[in-house]
Parts: structure tokens; sequence; C-alpha cells
């Protein structure tokens, strides 16, 4: 059998077990978030989510110097792959929980400029400080090109941003994010814009999720926000790329991190219950499976590096990660006998965390329709 | 036992999850969990009695509580009630089909209803096959525990299906999704492995 880590580089390695080894840190919080995620304070303090917060901002903008190993987390998709496998492994809700700059950071390295990503970074550099990316909106879905979100030019030269926004992680806590918008009535005319909160006609509410709890998903309504002109993204990029781009490049990276946090999550609980039932039938198959889609999630990792604007490969892999993640979770249910979801309540958790990730940043519909929208016969082959 | 399982599903159609369960405990009443934890209508559990905290059963009307010390239920009593308790998921997850039509009804994609959608009718479909079939199954499986098994795993299996239509919208806690997740707690306290 192939060994898929062996091909890693040393560099890669190294991070992975280094994050291996501070993972088990976020499991012990792991039912206190769940409980009350909008307790965070002393979470902040884990000294993984404080490692976690710091790698993945941009070498420039970082505070404080981070492990060698984890020097390089924001250089690859492949680095953010491995990452969050393997503390997905110790809870993925805890990694969603996290201050830091996630899928607005990504956006505002797409789409920001030199003075933008100052801007951003420096509001998030005290690591107290949580972000969102509003695109979601309440009858649209995962619908970006449908959104209805308004940015009015007005007199001054600056815009007023309306609309609502849902399902928008960490928006009740955030205190600057990328919200997007359209300026028109075409694609192009959408366009992301720096936010701050709190702020005059801006209001949150956070909803009650089933699953995932750290990410404190929300409701956010604008009505009539001042937005200086300063604060649009992506105005010294082609009109091309002005904003539609600049997300999609940011939900192809936070696509694979989501389906490398599915299968941290199942490695979880393959984990589990071999741990607690070790004769368990079906944990090779499961574990071999497993191995598979890691596989799977580095090749497409490694894809998206070399073409990060092809949707097809993220989408390939959050779809087959999420499907296997709920199928893992449903077996070790079973492999643990009656009562088992009561009895082991990190189990139970990670039950309902895995239902979330399929609908984060992408549903499996509007996944499958990411691959195979244009399909010819030679378009099945890889 | 014919119409049992019929006001069973009736009944948590109409009611809820924890009516019909109510239904389901009554009629075959007395039946031990298989394991360390039971789950009942909150309003069958003893005041004083030490309930498992989980906000989401909590809030159908649902509660876990540890099994008494004694001797495990016969195979044909817990198969009987795994019957009932079949039937009961069945309207719950019929449901959140509903739920499910009615929210893409409201909804576009791309200039055209979302419930009008090839994936999404092919989803819509098979629920509705699936249901049917499970009902049968059902009526039949009071003497194959390994039936009844089954049954309780493809409405799991089922349910997901139904919610992942709803997106993020099944996701809060006031929708239907949360009867089917206590459900499936439920039905993991009561179906033998």
């Amino acid at each position: 059998m192939t060994d898929i880590d062996a091909e890693l580089t040393g560099d890669l390695r190294a991070f992975r077990d280094m994050c291996r080894e501070i993972a088990p840190e976020l499991r012990d919080r792991a039912l206190a978030v769940d409980a009350d995620p909008l307790a965070m304070a002393e979470h902040l303090d884990s000294e993984t989510l404080r490692l976690l917060r710091t790698a993945c901002t941009p070498k420039r903008f970082r505070v404080e110097d981070v492990p060698a190993a984890a020097d390089s987390y924001t250089a690859s998709c492949l680095a953010r792959a491995i990452g969050n496998l393997e503390l997905g492994r110790g809870d993925a809700a805890l990694l969603t929980a996290n201050t830091g700059p996630s899928l607005a950071g990504l956006a505002v390295d797409a789409l920001g400029d030199d003075a933008q990503q100052e801007l951003f970074y420096r509001a998030i550099e005290d690591g107290r400080t949580w972000t969102f990316f509003a695109m979601t909106e309440p009858d649209r879905g995962s619908d970006a090109t449908a959104i209805t979100t308004r940015l009015d030019a007005d007199p001054t030269g600056g815009y007023r941003l309306s609309g609502t926004k849902r399902y928008i992680s960490n928006a009740v806590r955030g205190s600057i994010g990328v919200v997007f918008a359209r300026t028109g009535g075409t694609a192009l005319s959408i366009r992301g814009a720096l936010v701050h909160r709190p702020r005059p006609g801006v209001a949150v509410e956070m909803l009650d999720m089933i699953g995932l709890r750290g990410a404190c998903i929300s409701e956010l309504t604008l009505d009539d926000v001042e937005v200086p002109a300063e604060h649009l993204l992506g105005g010294h990029l082609p009109q091309s790329k002005r904003g539609i781009w600049g997300a999609g490049r940011a939900f192809n990276i936070m696509r694979v991190q989501i389906a490398a946090q599915a299968l941290g999550v199942a490695f979880a609980v393959c984990d589990y219950v071999r741990e607690h039932r070790p004769a368990a039938p079906g944990l090779d198959l499961l574990s071999a499976r497993l191995d598979a889609a890691r596989q799977l999630l580095y090749d497409v990792a490694i894809e998206v590096d070399n073409a990060p604007d092809d949707r097809r490969w993220p989408s390939v892999a959050k779809l087959h990660a999420t499907d296997l993640a709920v199928r893992v979770t449903r077996a070790a249910a079973e492999a643990l006998g009656p009562g088992s979801l009561l009895e082991h309540p990190l189990l139970e958790k990670w039950s309902r965390d895995v239902y979330a990730l399929e609908f984060m940043d992408g549903t499996s519909n509007i996944l499958r329709l990411s691959i195979a929208p244009n399909l010819t016969p030679s378009g099945l082959s890889s | 036992m014919h119409s049992t399982i019929q006001d069973c599903e009736r009944t948590a159609m109409a009611d809820g999850l924890a009516a019909g369960l109510t239904m389901a405990c009554d009629a075959v009443g007395g039946v031990t969990a298989p394991g360390r934890v039971a789950a009942l209508p909150l309003t069958r559990i003893d005041a004083g009695t030490p309930v498992l905290p989980h906000w989401l059963a909590q809030a159908e009307g649902v509660g876990f509580v540890r099994t008494p010390d004694c001797p495990d239920a016969p195979v044909a009593t817990l198969t009987a009630f795994g019957v009932l308790l079949g039937a009961v998921r069945l309207g719950v997850t019929r449901r959140l089909a509903e739920r499910a039509v009615e929210h893409l009804s409201g909804r576009t994609a791309g200039g055209e209803p979302t419930i009008r959608k090839q994936l999404v009718l092919g989803v819509l479909a098979d629920v509705l096959t699936a249901t049917e079939a499970l009902r049968r199954c059902l009526q039949v499986a009071a003497g194959v525990p390994a039936a009844v098994t089954d049954v309780h795993d493809r409405l799991t299996e089922l349910d997901w299906e139904s919610a992942k239509l709803l997106g993020a919208n099944g996701f809060i806690t006031d929708s239907p999704t949360r009867a089917a997740y206590v459900s499936r707690l439920v039905a993991n306290c009561w179906v033998p492995r």
C-alpha cells in the first residue's frame, strides 16, 4: 500500500506532525464550546488556536513568530489541507470558533489592495477579533450571482450598503468583515466591501444551530450603511476580477479546508471507535476509505495550488469528504451499540458537526453543479 | 398491530415526535431499552428521575434516562417496539420532507423555481419512494429484527437527504430537522445492535 504521507516534503511532514501533536487540546474544549459558543474568552488562550490564527495570517502581517514547521501555512492550499485535517481531528468546530482572518481573509488576499490588506490585518492583530464573510442571502442560498444586497453610490463618492445576509459565521461577534453586494445588474457588478462592526445601520442576530455551534452562525442586516470608497475591494484589479472572481478563489480554498475538517472529524470518530471497541467490524474498511479520501484531498489541494480558479476539484473534495464523514459517524454509532450517542457526547456532537459542514460554503447540490456543469465524454477522465 | 402502526405514523406526522413516541410506549408498555439509556417522552418520565441533558431532545419533549438494572427485554418485545418507533419516525420523516417541498417551492435559482430542478426532483422522488417502501417493511417486519434495524438505518439516511434540501435553513434548531435528528437519537437507544 502507498504511504500517502511519505510523498509529502519534509516541511509539510513536520507541519503535519506538529498539528497532530497539538490537536488533542481542541478536543478537551469541544463540548464546552458546543454548550456555550459565545463563551470563548478562556479558549482563545489555547496555544493551538493562537498558533492557528497566527499561521493563517500572511507572513508580513504576523505580529508574532510561528514555529518553522507552521511558517508556510499560507503558502499553499496543500499546507492548509494538511493543517485543517489534523486539527479537525481534534475538533473542527473549535477551528470555526477561532478569531483570525478565516474566509474573509482569503477574500481580502484575493481582492484587497495593499492599504485594504493592511487595514484588515491590523484590525485583527490583537488575536481577539473575529471576522465575517457575508455572501449568502435568506432566499438565495449559495447562488452568489443572485444576491440582491445593494451598494449604491452616494454623493460623497462613497457607497451605501443595504440588504440582509444569512448564515454568516461569527458575524454576531465579528468586528470586521467582507460583505458582497451589487453596484448594478450584472455579475461583474458584484463587489466586496470591508465593513466594520459596530456601525450605524448594521444589526446582527445569532441563529441557534444544531451543529458546528462554535461558528456562531448569524444573520446580518444592513440598513443604509456608509461604506467609504476606499473600503470597496478590487478597484486596483481588472474589471473582470473585482468581485465574484475573488470570492470564487476564496471559496475554492475554503472548500478544501472544509473537506479537510470533515475528514479530520471522520478520522477522529474512527480513532474513537477503535479506542472503545477495537474489534468493531468494518473498522479496516472505514480506515481504508478515509486514507483514500485523504489522498484525494491532497491531490485536490495540489490542483488548487496549480489552478486556483478551477471550481471543479475543490467541489469534488468537499462533496466526497462531507458525505464520507456523515457515513463514518453513523457507522460509529452502530459499532458502539445501543445508547452510544448518549453515552459518548463527543461522538454525538461530531455527528451534528459533520451535518453542518455539508452546507457551509456550498451545499452538495451546488457542488454537483460545479463538478458537472458542461461535461463532455472526455471531461469524465481526470 | 397494523392499525397501531398507522396510528403511530399519523400521530407523529400530525403532532410531532413526542406524541408519536408516547403512543408507541403506551402500546407496548414497560419495555426496557437494550443499552444503558432509554429515550422516553418527557411526560412519561417520573418526577425526580435524573434526565441526561440534551437541549434538542428537551425541545422535542423527549428525555434520556438511565435504564434500570434489570434483564434485557425479550427480542420479540424490542422488535415490536422497534416497529412502532419506526412508524413514529416515518411520520417525522414525512414532516421533514413536506417542509423541504414548502421551502423549495418558495425559492428560485437561475430564474427557475428550485422545486423544478432535476437534482431536487430526483431526491424528492427517492424520498417519496423510500417512504412508501419503508411503510410496507414495517408491516411485515414484526418477526424479523434485522428488518426493523434496517428500516431505522434507512430512515436516518432518508432524513439526511431531505435535510440537505433545506441547506442551512434545515439546521436551525426550530426546523423539522431537529425532530428528525432527535428521532435518530431515540432509535439509537432502542434499536439493538
